[in-house]
């Protein structure tokens, strides 16, 4: 009996140490794992011999997979490092940035993916977390050549802690089905009447000629500012987040201009010229009613023309789609808004990137970036694999499942645009593709700009997304009829007394200065 | 059969060691009476003696201590431990100058939370919903535990058990995703249904009123099957004699259940309903972020989507572990509560 006893008594000590073993490995491995990414040696001897210098970027993902590393070792070869980069799935980007700067574990080079992350991040900046770049940048020829106006837009307190990665100022517009308006005898809409027509005759008159009524006007989805929204908005010529009256700064949806594109909205949707459930539908679902020939208009960057057509292609053979821009409002002018010439912005955290000549090494790396060799691979890809030379343009391959796999997910770690960084702009074979390029060059003329992107407001920093939440639901409950006129402004008023009136003194006050 | 159920684990844990506890509290009681008389008298040798007793004690039933030592381990490593972590709620936390380094406020972020125009707002719909788990959704496991021990055919019986089960293995997501697909109005089947039979089409995602009859059948539906695990187990060991004397007294099926079986898994279902009300603030996170919307937030936004927001998408890490501390506190409150009504209706209660 006893010696039973002793025997369980022992089995049961050598399973528990091996679930205390086994937890011991598990950290070990992952020490040892941290230690490859920002290795002490490799550093070291980094400074007299040729060892490639080895960091970690945080990066956001926006297809649905992690690509593969053909490109990424190209890129490695030129610059000489070892790269890893951490892929994050950009619809939870904020969660796993915010969790990583809570946990101390930011990486070397870190994207942040817009201007509100930035704004989030504007206290950590100023208490020094991250390094100023001011002082090095002169020493970097091709980091020289960023622009000023839109590193302006990143200054926090007048200095410099970002590299950004260019995109045009505006990519909005209309995305639509050319043969249906071609069924209907519609033109291109020019005024916002025109564009209520074709979406009302995209709904009621039988655009796809089958004799049944199974389509509608816009998709559109649960977004009120990459969605369709904010866009139309500008066609009213609504003010871009902020607007100026008798030179007082005031927040958007205080002016007439957004109560007018919500009633605007309101009517497409008790109409049934909108997607009826558009404040919860997913991007995917939206596009999809655009792929599979329901909806006949999307409005968003008029880039993404290719995707969609790519896709709509194979369900119907005989699509045929268009880019538009011009929409002009009641007052008889078209505007659009712009973004502060900035897609995304990288950062260095002073937690993991100690030494002055380490941030040196990643500005070195990203200088390298910045020349047409490197960024060529970066964007496009291998030369003959991804993509060819046509007139001096990329023209990605038709593959577009092996582009996705391989190339189009690096193109995020771009920094500065094709004027600044000598990569090749794109050739496009496909009409509607090289109309939309055009077209956002078009858009530079009718910009409505965000006049408190360099200004600060330390409420706004700290509540300002939570407080837009407000505006954003009472927004898509006055599209929906939920609330009335008196309802959103009982939630404009709400907005005010829970912080929004001195968010309006506080920019105000900058905006003297 | 193998029961991978938590909240069971938990349970069995709790209830080891407490008996534990209770034992080993009773032998303490019973040393330590002479030295409450003798307490000015003790010397360094009685309390050397009292530890040797103890240190006896534990020696002697070293297995049993050495069988609660995974589940003791569990709860210091993953339970306690991190409770340190709730000092930051009185901070202002600022990642890189970390607990130690940050500036105290003292109450400042509670005030704020009480302050808050959204906080009754919060803590009613937190309540509205855990009304629902336990009115709702905590009786139905018993009367299908109770329907399926009815039931005599014993394929037949596992069939219905087996299926019953699978959609606990569901993601919320999926569930989340299937119900929006039935529900939408834009070519959703259930509107579609309403609009042949000639009815008007309701917009069930986008409505207030109906945020709440979805979620609750949501749970339901994923849930139930699951929860009558321990309720069939609890009835496997009742005893039969109990039913075959009420059978000789004339006692038909149904007062068999009523008198037998019910009573005899009562304590079970008061511990449930304990563990429950304890768990019942952690209304699922993720099930309930996924419904929200701009239409429904008025009465579905909890305290967990408040955090996640607060706390993960806008970075207010101490403001965000302010909620969650008071969201805690209101859970412990709770089971105490719940507890001593247990035992004011003599039944045992978890401690």
């Amino acid at each position: 009996m006893l010696k039973k006893k002793k025997y369980l008594l022992g089995l049961m000590l050598a399973l528990l140490s091996f679930v205390l073993l086994a937890c011991g490995n598990e950290s070990a491995s992952s020490d040892k794992d941290e230690s490859n990414s920002d290795d002490p040696d490799t550093t070291e001897t980094a400074d007299d011999s040729n060892e490639p210098f080895a960091f970690t970027i945080m990066a956001n993902l926006h297809t649905p997979e992690v690509p593969t590393e053909t490109v990424l070792e190209e890129i490695e070869k030129l610059t000489n490092t070892k790269i890893e980069i951490q892929w994050v799935p950009d619809n939870n980007y904020e969660d796993r940035l915010n969790t990583a700067f809570a946990t101390n574990t930011l990486p070397e080079a870190v994207f942040l993916k817009n201007q509100s992350t930035f704004i989030q991040f504007r206290d950590a900046i100023q208490d020094g977390q991250f390094w100023e770049l001011d002082p090095y940048l002169d020493e970097f020829e091709n980091l020289k050549k960023l622009k000023e106006n839109v590193q302006d837009n990143t200054r926090v307190d007048g200095k410099l802690y970002t590299l950004y990665q260019g995109r045009p100022l505006s990519r909005q517009g209309i995305i639509y089905r050319k043969d249906w308006a071609d069924n209907l005898g519609l033109e291109a809409p020019k005024t916002v009447d025109e564009f209520f027509e074709m979406a009302r005759a995209f709904t009621e008159d039988d655009p796809n000629e089958t004799g049944t009524d199974d389509t509608f006007g816009i998709t559109d989805r649960n977004d009120l500012i990459y969605g369709a929204f904010k866009t139309v908005a500008s066609w009213f010529n609504t003010p871009n987040n902020w607007g100026e009256v008798d030179g007082e700064l005031m927040p958007e949806f205080m002016f007439d201009e957004y109560v007018q594109t919500m009633d605007y909205f309101k009517e497409l949707h008790s109409n049934g010229y909108i997607n009826q459930d558009f404040p919860v539908t997913s991007k995917v679902d939206q596009q999809e009613f655009f792929k599979n020939g329901t909806a006949g208009i999307y409005i968003g960057s008029m880039g993404d023309v290719v995707s969609l057509y790519n896709d709509a292609v194979t369900i119907n053979p005989d699509v045929e789609l268009d880019v538009h821009n011009y929409v002009e409002g009641p007052t008889g002018e078209y505007g659009i808004w712009a973004i502060p010439g900035y897609g995304n912005l990288v950062m260095f955290p002073k937690s993991s990137v100690e030494t002055e000549e380490d941030l040196k090494k990643l500005l070195g790396f990203f200088d390298q970036m910045m020349t047409p060799e490197v960024m060529n691979y970066a964007y496009w890809g291998i030369e003959g694999v991804h993509y060819e030379v046509i007139e001096g343009r990329a023209l990605p391959v038709d593959d577009a499942a092996l582009t996705d796999r391989e190339v189009k997910p690096y193109q995020a770690i771009e920094v500065g645009e094709p004027e600044t960084n000598g990569r090749y702009e794109g050739y496009f074979d496909y009409e509607p593709k090289a109309k939309s390029e055009d077209l956002f060059i078009d858009n530079e003329n009718y910009l409505i700009e965000d006049p408190t992107v360099p200004l600060y407001s330390e409420t706004f920093t700290r509540d300002g997304a939570r407080l837009q939440q407000i505006i954003t639901d009472a927004t898509y409950q006055y599209i929906l009829g939920q609330i009335d006129l008196d309802g959103f402004n009982a939630a404009v008023d709400n907005w005010k007394s829970q912080g929004g009136e001195k968010i309006i003194q506080e920019f105000n006050e900058s905006y003297q200065n | 059969m193998i029961i991978y159920d938590e909240t069971l684990f938990i349970y069995l844990s709790i209830k080891l060691a407490f008996n534990l506890v209770k034992k080993w509290g009773f032998a303490m009681a019973s040393i330590a009476i002479p030295r409450t008389k003798s307490k000015k008298k003790m010397t360094a040798v009685d309390r050397k003696k009292r530890r040797s007793e103890t240190w006896r004690r534990i020696k002697r039933n070293k297995l049993i201590y050495l069988m609660i030592l995974p589940g003791v381990i569990y709860f210091l490593v993953f339970k306690y431990l991190p409770m340190y972590g709730l000092i930051i709620s009185f901070q202002d936390y600022k990642p890189y100058l970390g607990i130690t380094g940050s500036e105290w406020v003292g109450f400042a972020h509670f005030e704020r939370l009480f302050t808050s125009p959204e906080f009754w707002m919060i803590f009613r719909n937190t309540l509205g919903l855990f009304a629902l788990q336990i009115f709702i959704y905590f009786p139905i496991p018993i009367i299908i535990s109770l329907m399926l021990n009815e039931v005599r055919h014993s394929l037949y019986k596992r069939g219905i058990q087996t299926i019953i089960y699978i959609p606990h293995f569901m993601s919320w997501v999926v569930i989340v995703s299937i119900s929006f697909v039935m529900l939408t109005l834009d070519g959703g089947i259930i509107n579609s249904l309403l609009e042949t039979f000639g009815f008007e089409k309701i917009n069930f995602l986008m409505s207030a009123e109906w945020f709440r009859p979805i979620y609750i059948i949501q749970v339901i539906w994923r849930e139930a099957g699951w929860g009558t695990i321990v309720f069939l187990a609890a009835i496997t060991a009742v005893d039969p004699q109990l039913y075959e004397a009420a059978r000789i007294d004339g006692a038909n099926r149904f007062r068999q259940m009523w008198h037998i079986t019910l009573p005899s898994i009562r304590s079970v279902i008061i511990v449930l309903l304990i563990l429950k009300i304890g768990n019942v603030l952690e209304l699922g996170f993720e099930h309930v972020y996924l419904l929200l919307n701009a239409s429904n937030r008025s009465v579905g936004e909890i305290f967990d989507t408040y955090v996640y927001v607060a706390g993960l998408q806008q970075g207010q890490f101490s403001y965000s572990a302010a909620v969650g501390f008071f969201k805690g506190i209101v859970g412990l409150i709770m089971v105490v509560i719940a507890n001593k009504l247990a035992k004011a209706f003599n039944e045992e209660g978890i401690y």
